[in-house]
């Protein structure tokens, strides 16, 4: 267990260098996944599967593939085909290929162990929805009121004045 | 669970997040500017008054994020205060510019929902979501009126910083965490009162969690933001961040340091005096060059934390009534001098250069008379709420025997005393029209902000002349 831990962690901290390292975002979000990968290993490792799966589902799932849709799609144009061609090229998965074979692997070592390891009790999701909604519920509806001032100000940050202009006008805007 | 009497504690807590939503479903109503200001105002009012139905239960825990005392209801007071007075001093300004002003009540209340977390907080967890839902609101609020450069460049600036101390501040937490074993302040002064020597972990972790704090008080040396942000801000965010979000910081940071005894250790204490020191000297320095009012009252702000921060450091009884008179001084008098530029202010012309104040007396006598009152209680004349705040400073830290950082605050307030003493003689002299005397559009807000500003510049001069009622107050306050 101390080995894998070693490891994981030298895997987290390799992809994270390279994630600020690297010019190209779409290389650095890839290098990004990997980390939050590894940091759910070590989750794992320290006897919290449940967040281990979260950080698996929310960072490495949902918002790093929002992250590199964005991306992706701010780069719309005509060298986009181009681009993606570049992207794919092998020295650019390459690295991230490595580096995710091994979380494999210390997966597949980890998963039969862990489960004849009891000594240590685990953190299910149990535990997580006990704590976070008797012990820390009122910390849980600040966090209701820390997004709602996100939203809201980006909502006003991001909004878009109509632009009321006469056709004329509009078409002459096309032609320049 | 949480009980009946949990409810009514955090009553104030709670109305203004309801606010905060009863605002939003206003603006869905399409209700004009005017109703919606009145509203949040009357919320504002609702949840003032609510923190006196709770005197009587006090001291009370709510476990474990929360703890209500008397001192945090004073701070919460402060805070809930400062937002009022900033959302009437709002209508004004907000009503000549270009961008909808309606979604800038909702931000306000989150603000000072934020702030009032921050200082009944009793645990790292609390800490940081009340200090995020704070700074989360005024990253918005400072580029509210996104058309400008300057706002957008004030915003950037502080989401930058803000985001980095902020991550400052966790990997501190987490390291005290580490050291301790506790997030609450009560766990990790216990697991402390056994050390003689500060433990090396926890010494890191709390230097990083000064970095975090020290951001948001913007003490020497992380001060670097307060002028470029305090410009580029619509003048009654200013206002909020001078007073409010300042406020509360410094509640929480003075409550954690009461709690884990941390002026029992040498390098706490040698660390506290440094930031005081240096925030004193170059926080008053730095200003005697500027020319804009806003970027004076910045770095004048700098050096009053650090008076504020020489109150900590007897680290008795006596220091916290030190802070929260001086405290009260503070903000008080910070919130009339940004409602006198805020009534100054024109469309695009936001009263900031030190010229645009020649001739005020000769012009607009009131307005000047209540700059003039609110100045020299930030210089510290007598008779002013700030000298006899000084005067408590200097009394407690004499006698806890802090000589030379007394002769310091005396020195740099003298210095301080020359670029307030200039804005003051630029006001009476000369006779040029500068500040265009254009008939007032908004008549009622006029007047409500006048009476809202002789309000609180009758409150400096009372707590100056007769000081003896609010310390009277602040004297019943202990940490429990």
């Amino acid at each position: 267990m101390e080995v894998g831990f070693y490891i994981t962690a030298g895997v987290t901290i390799i992809s994270t260098l390279l994630v600020i390292t690297r010019h190209n975002p779409v290389h650095a979000l890839l290098y990004l996944i990997i980390s939050l990968l590894s940091l759910a290993i070590i989750f794992f490792l320290l006897g919290a599967p449940f967040a281990a799966l979260l950080e698996v589902i929310i960072y490495a799932g949902a918002i790093m593939v929002l992250f590199i849709f964005v991306v992706m799609l701010l780069n719309l144009g005509q060298q986009t085909a181009q681009q993606e061609k570049a992207w794919l090229k092998g020295k650019v998965w390459i690295g991230p290929a490595i580096l995710s074979t091994i979380l494999f692997g210390q997966l597949f070592y980890l998963l039969p162990v862990a489960q004849m390891q009891a000594e240590m009790p685990a953190v299910d999701a149990k535990v997580v929805a006990i704590s976070l909604f008797k012990h820390y519920v009122i910390g849980v509806e600040m966090a209701a009121m820390l997004l709602m001032a996100g939203v809201v100000g980006a909502a006003h940050i991001g909004q878009h004045k109509k632009v009321v202009l006469h056709r004329f006008l509009r078409e002459g805007e096309e032609q320049l | 669970m949480l009980s009946a009497d949990d409810f009514l504690v955090l009553s104030p807590i709670i109305l203004l997040a309801a606010s905060s939503v009863v605002v939003m479903l206003l603006i869905s109503l399409k209700l004009s500017h005017r109703m919606i200001q009145v509203c949040s105002l009357i919320l504002f009012a609702v949840s003032f008054a609510s923190l006196f139905f709770i005197q009587n239960l006090l001291p009370y825990y709510v476990e474990p994020l929360l703890v209500i005392d008397r001192f945090s209801v004073f701070i919460m007071g402060l805070i809930i205060f400062s937002g009022m007075v900033v959302s009437v001093f709002s209508y004004i300004y907000f009503e000549e510019k270009e961008e909808s002003p309606k979604e800038y009540y909702v931000l306000l209340f989150l603000c000072t929902l934020g702030a009032c977390i921050l200082a009944i907080s009793e645990n790292f967890i609390s800490l940081f979501l009340g200090l995020e839902i704070l700074t989360v609101g005024l990253y918005a609020l400072i580029a509210y009126l996104r058309g400008r450069h300057h706002n957008i460049e004030a915003g950037t600036k502080y989401l930058i910083l803000a985001a980095f101390s902020s991550s400052f501040l966790l990997f501190g937490m987490a390291l005290m965490y580490l050291q301790t074993g506790g997030m609450e302040f009560s766990s990790i002064a216990s697991s402390l009162r056994k050390e003689l020597e500060l433990p090396p972990l926890f010494l890191t972790g709390f230097g990083m969690l000064l970095v975090g704090l020290g951001f948001k008080l913007a003490v020497v040396p992380f001060h670097m933001w307060t002028a470029d942000v305090y410009q580029g801000a619509p003048t009654p965010v200013t206002a909020f961040i001078a007073s409010a979000s300042k406020a509360a910081v410094l509640a929480v940071l003075f409550r954690f340091l009461l709690q884990i005894d941390g002026f029992r250790f040498k390098l706490i204490l040698l660390i506290i005096i440094c930031i005081a020191v240096a925030s004193m000297l170059i926080g008053n320095i730095l200003s005697l060059q500027q020319r804009n009012v806003k970027r004076i009252l910045a770095y004048s702000s700098i050096a009053h934390l650090g008076y504020l921060m020489v109150a900590f450091l007897p680290g008795n009884e006596m220091s916290i009534r030190a802070v929260s008179f001086y405290l009260t001084a503070y903000v008080i008098t910070t919130l009339t001098a940004f409602g006198i530029m805020i009534v100054l202010s024109a469309k695009d012309d936001d009263a900031e250069d030190i010229e645009s104040y020649r001739g005020l007396f000769w012009q607009r006598p009131e307005l000047a008379c209540i700059l003039t009152a609110s100045l020299l209680s930030l210089a510290g004349i007598p008779l002013t709420a700030g000298f006899v705040g000084k005067f408590y400073i200097l009394a407690s830290g004499v006698a806890a025997g802090f000589w030379v950082i007394a002769l310091i605050l005396v020195l740099s307030s003298v210095i301080g005393l020359y670029y307030y003493l200039r804005i003051i003689t630029t006001m009476f002299s000369g006779t040029k029209p500068s500040v265009t005397t254009e008939a007032r559009q908004h008549p009622f807000y006029y007047m409500l902000s006048l009476m809202v500003l002789s309000g609180l510049t009758i409150l400096i001069v009372w707590f100056g002349v007769s000081p003896a009622g609010l310390m009277h107050f602040v004297n019943d306050f202990g940490l429990t």
